[in-house]
This record gives C-alpha cells, structure tokens and sequence, in this order.
C-alpha cells in the first residue's frame, strides 16, 4: 500500500466510501451503476424485500441467504447504520441489538453472524447472537405489516457453510474456534442447544 | 514509572497535602500490572494444534511400553487438558489485566475529582525488572513467558497477605496493595475535601467498561464456554467520584477484585495453597468472580497438578509449557530487535503509548468527543490495532544479545513522543517506517488514519 499521510481531516473519518451494491459472486454479473442499490443487512434470513440478499435471487422477506452489508470480522469496522453484527465485543446494548446499531462503528462484532455465535456479556450471555438479530427483524417486520418467511438455515448460517460460501470467514477474538471439539462432544449438538435458545 | 520515594511531602501517611501524590501513585501501581500480565498472556498461544500434541504424546507412550489403544486414549485425555488449560490460562489473565484498567480509571477519577488531572503517559515500567512502586518488600517483576515462577509473581502482586519478608517487617509502610488503598480510603474518610465534579471523568453507563468479552471466555472439555468475570451489579464497573461514598466504593472495588474479601493469601513458607478455592477468594458479595489472587491461584495450582501428571508417566515432559508457550525472552527491548524488526516493535509501542494519550484525552473532553475518543479510539486501538500488531510480530524470530534464537515479543515500552508535531502525525510516520519491512501489516493503515487526534498533556 502507499505511504498512509497525516491529515487532521481525516481522523474519526473512515476509510474510503462503501459501495452499497452485494460483492459480485460467481455465476451472477458483478453490480453496476445502474443497478438498484439493495437495503443493507447483516446476515441470512434477515433481508425486507425480495432480491436483497448476497446473491439477489431469493423471493420473500427473510428467506435471504446472506448479508448485504459489507464483511467484517469485528467490532467498530462496520460501515453505516444496521450494518454491524453484534455478540462478542461491546456493552450489553450493543450485544442486545445486532444488525440494529445507530451508526458507523457501534457494531460489535463481524458480519455475517455465524450461527455458533453467542453473547458475552448480561443476563443473556451464552444465547445465540443471530436469533437475536432474527427476533429484531421479525419485530419490525410485524410492524409493518409483513410476512416472514423461513431463514434457509433455521438458527442462522452454520460457520463451516459460511467458508463453503465466502472462501474464508473469521470473526473475532482469541479464544479459539467457536465451533470446535477436544474429543469428548460434538460439535453439532452444542450449536442445536444454542439453536434451541438455550444457553451455551 | 516513578521511581521516587512513595510520600515525598510528609512521611508515610496520606495527607489532605499528599494525597495527590499518593493517588498517582496507586495509577501507576495499576499501570505496572498492564505491560507485565499482557506480555505474559501474548506468550499464550491460546488455541495449540492437538492433533499435534497428541500425536507427539501417544508416540512417546507406546515407546514408555503402552499399547496403541491405551496410549491413544491418555493422549486424547492429556491433550483436551492442555487445550483447556492454556485457552483458560489466556482467559483468566485477560480478565485480569481488563479489571486492571479498570482500575486504573477509576484512581484517575479519584485523582480528577480530589487532586488534579490524572498523569498516564510515559509511566509504564522503564526499567526491568520493575517493581510495584512503594511496595515493601521489593520484589522483582519480569516480563516474562507463562511459567509457574512468573504464576509467582503475580500471586505476590495481588496478595492480600504482607509478603513473608521478616527482614522488612519494621518498615511497613504498605505491604499489600489493599493496604496502601486503605490509607488513601482513610484519609478521604477523615477530611472535608472538596470533590472537583464540574471535571470530566470516565463514568458508568456509557458503555465504557465491559466485564467480558470474548477474550475473557474459554471452553471446557466438553467445548461449553465460561466467562470468567462476572458482569452483575456488584461485580465492579466505573464509578463517577462526587463523594465520599462514591470515593469508597470505587476504592473497594479495586481492593476486592484484586485481593478478594479477605481471602488467605500464599502459605507462611511463601508457597501456594492449592486446597480448595474458599470464600473468600471471591471478589464481588455474590461470590460469582474469584480475585484476582485466587482466579492466578487456580492457574498455579492446575498448572502444578497436570506437570505433575506428565512427569508420574516418565515420557521426558516436565513442563507443560512447551506445548503452548512461545519462546519469547525475560524482559527484552526494541533496541534488543535487529532493523527489520525494530520499525515494527516502535509502532506497536507508539499504539501502546498512544492509548494512554488517549486516556488522558478523555480526562480533558466531555460528552460526545469523549464518548468517540474513548469508543474509537481506545477500544479500536486495543482490539484490532495493539492486539493484531502484536499477533503479527510475533512470527517473527530474532537472535538475542545472549546468542539464543527467540520468537519476537511486545515490549510494552513507553514512545517518547515528540512535541514538535501531533502524537497522531508521529504514529503514521512510524506505521509507514514499519509497513516498509513488514507489509503483512499494511492492513491497520486505515484503521490507524481513523483514529482520533489527541494531543499531549501534562508536559
């Protein structure tokens, strides 16, 4: 990269301006100028009209297969209002609201939100971050009046399909491989307890 | 860090007069913890490789005369512990070294509010090995890779017991860190002071201070997490100083988490109890979160019992520690690291630096400024600036002054930033100079443009 320059201007002010459009993917042509811009959301199952998911082929309310928003593995790096992820950093609101946060930077967490992910802080730490983040956008649905269909996986994206997807996905900290096992469990029956709303 | 004698205006007693004085000095009593449990924490490698380890052990089993099946199994068993153990290890510390600086805020709010702003820059340790400054007995404090001595060390700065040192015992002006708080306590307690709230100060409810994180969790044997610091009500957070009662729980709560409630502390020998965590070792009223005595006492213990179950097989494993613990070196300098390293480690003490200019900052400015300073700034900086430079430099490896090879550390040593230009100008000069030799980490460019401005104070 070029040299990076001071500029008193250019403090608190982020990078360069995100390009709202889904990343292009193979198969489907890469997004243009004259391509409608699609609402921004932080993960599958959670997109208001159809045609607004990654790959812009899904039909209904909430029956999209990935996030709109620009990746992101990690608190305070999401670009715009909505667009952060939420679970693993932050303070117990910002934990309570992903994909819900007020501005550039109050997510605390990466985007797409994993379905092993969990909340680390208050009375709800251990519970599943994206049914959260579906609970919220079912609610505002319910409030304007719309249908929701089914999320193609029923607790979110399963982490090894998010790599299956997008090549690689990390999100953050140091603790280790959420979906993981030493040996003595499996790891799909502790994502179904999360799955169930229980806490891990 | 001040290296003066402790109370330098009246004696061994805190005064209205001194106060100041004693205040700042229990920040940089706080500040001496952060370089010392960080740099012991980065020597974690928190998520080792246990098909590796196990695989290594099994070999060495069936060699000792074990079958396959049965190696393999005490393999499998032994490898979950330390892949338990070391991601436990690394929560624990961090859970400290976060309740640290918590710590260290709230003493500066203390100080804002009684005595005058708040001196954090340029205070870390200088000289190695440190010491907890004013704390009788001295005692040497490396930074240095996990280890059972350096388990030691932490215990005797969190003891809430005086430190078994006869020699010293007629000296006592404070022997525990609770004891020193104690007087600062009394002191407030006994005195009319006026509290200075028309100052900012870094206050709860503004979602500053986070109890956990995912830093902060580690995962049993069976992969379930647990969080190792309680986020309750009385589990400790900042307190806004108007007072003297809001004096007083902010002084307890530095004194609980760090000592417990008046938890034994090592044995009369100097040794470690490794009975059974009691009562006392709880830091908050609810008993949920050990001190930070105890949660150092778990991991000695624990550390103690698994090196002695890899000895009783007699397969040529003393030390545990090789399975997770990089081999960094006892208290090494950036002027240690040859000219392709050095640029880097320069950085990542400028961030380090930066962090505490930041702080300050935040003692000067109020409302939505410190909210975005504190925010994005300090959060960003320790989370995916510090922390992401510090994973980096440590692939790389340099010979010592000693001639032994060494995987690179974090030095945590204090920038002297210049006054002739922004603190913020000099760390995109030092970014470039280090992306020049190491461009893995041209990737924190932009996330170093968008940090705040904050200028020097108290020069």
């Amino acid at each position: 990269m070029s040299a990076l320059k001071y500029s008193s201007e250019l403090s608190m002010c982020g990078g360069p301006a995100p390009a709202p459009a889904p990343a292009p993917t193979p198969g489907t042509a890469a997004s243009s100028p004259g391509t409608p811009s699609v609402e921004l959301h932080v993960c599958m199952g959670l997109n208001a009209c159809k045609g607004h998911d990654r790959f812009g082929t899904n039909n209904c309310a909430g029956t999209g297969y990935c996030a709109t928003a620009e990746q992101h593995n990690c608190q305070t790096l999401n670009n715009c209002r909505g667009q952060g992820g939420c679970g693993l950093y932050g303070d117990i609101e910002a934990q309570k609201n992903p994909g819900n946060n007020e501005c550039a930077w109050q997510g605390s967490c990466a985007v797409p939100i994993q379905a092993e992910r969990f909340r680390t802080l208050g009375p709800d730490k251990g519970t599943s971050v994206w049914l959260q983040a579906r609970a919220l956008f079912e609610d505002r649905m319910r409030k304007a009046k719309r249908t929701v269909g089914p999320a193609p996986f029923k607790c979110g994206p399963p982490q090894n399909w998010l790599v299956s997807v997008l090549g690689s996905y990390d999100s953050c900290g140091n603790s280790g491989n959420k979906v993981c096992s030493f040996g003595f469990n499996n790891p799909a029956d502790n994502a179904k307890r999360l799955c169930e709303g229980k806490k891990e | 860090m001040s290296k003066h004698k402790f109370f330098s205006k009246s004696g061994d007693k805190v005064t209205p007069e001194n106060l100041g004085e004693a205040i700042q000095q229990a920040i940089e009593i706080e500040i001496a913890t952060i370089p010392i449990y960080l740099y012991t924490y980065y020597s974690i490698n928190r998520s080792p490789d246990q098909d590796a380890i196990s695989g290594s052990l099994a070999q060495k089993l069936v060699a000792k005369g074990k079958t396959a099946k049965e190696a393999s199994e005490i393999a499998l068993d032994l490898s979950a512990e330390i892949m338990v153990f070391s991601n436990k290890t690394g929560a624990l510390i961090m859970s400290v070294a976060i309740e640290e600086m918590l710590h260290m805020a709230l003493s500066s709010n203390l100080k804002q509010a009684l005595a005058g702003r708040p001196e954090l820059v340029g205070k870390s340790p200088s000289v190695w090995p440190a010491c907890l400054p004013g704390h009788i007995p001295a005692f040497d404090i490396d930074r240095a890779k996990l280890s059972q001595d350096q388990l030691m060390t932490f215990l005797k700065i969190e003891s809430p017991d005086p430190l078994p040192d006869p020699k010293m015992l007629k000296a006592i002006e404070y022997r525990t860190i609770g004891e020193f708080y104690d007087m600062i306590k009394t002191c407030i307690d006994q005195n009319d002071l006026p509290f200075r709230t028309f100052l900012p100060q870094l206050i709860e409810g503004n979602g500053y201070y986070n109890a956990n994180n995912i830093d902060t969790v580690y995962y049993d044997k069976e992969h379930k997490p647990h969080f190792t610091n309680d986020d309750g009500p009385d589990s400790g957070d900042l307190v806004y100083i108007r007072d003297k009662a809001s004096a007083n729980k902010a002084i307890d709560f530095i004194v609980e988490q760090g000592e417990g409630s008046k938890a034994p502390g090592l044995n009369p020998d100097g040794s470690v109890n490794c009975g059974a965590i009691v009562p006392g070792d709880f830091d908050d009223p609810d008993k949920k979160e050990l001190s930070h005595f105890a949660k150092f006492q778990e991991i000695y213990c624990t550390y103690k019992r698994l090196n002695e179950r890899f000895v009783a097989l007699d397969i040529g494993v003393n030390d545990i520690n090789q399975y997770f613990v990089a081999n960094v070196a006892k208290n090494p300098l950036t002027k240690d690291y040859p000219a392709n390293i050095a640029p880097v480690s320069d950085l990542l003490n400028a961030v380090y630096t930066y962090i505490f200019v930041m702080v300050e900052d935040c003692y000067v400015k109020s409302g939505n400024t410190q909210w975005e300073t504190f925010m994005f700034g300090i959060h960003k900086s320790m989370i995916f600036i510090l922390n992401s430079i510090c994973g980096d430099i440590m692939n790389l490896s340099y010979t010592g002054p000693d001639g032994k090879e060494y995987v690179v550390a974090p030095t945590f040593e204090d920038y002297p930033f210049g006054l002739l230009s922004s603190p913020k100008s000099q760390l995109i000069d030092l970014f470039n100079a280090a992306v020049a030799v190491y461009p893995a980490i041209s990737y924190l460019g932009q996330r170093i443009q968008d940090l705040p401005d904050a200028p020097l104070h108290n020069n």
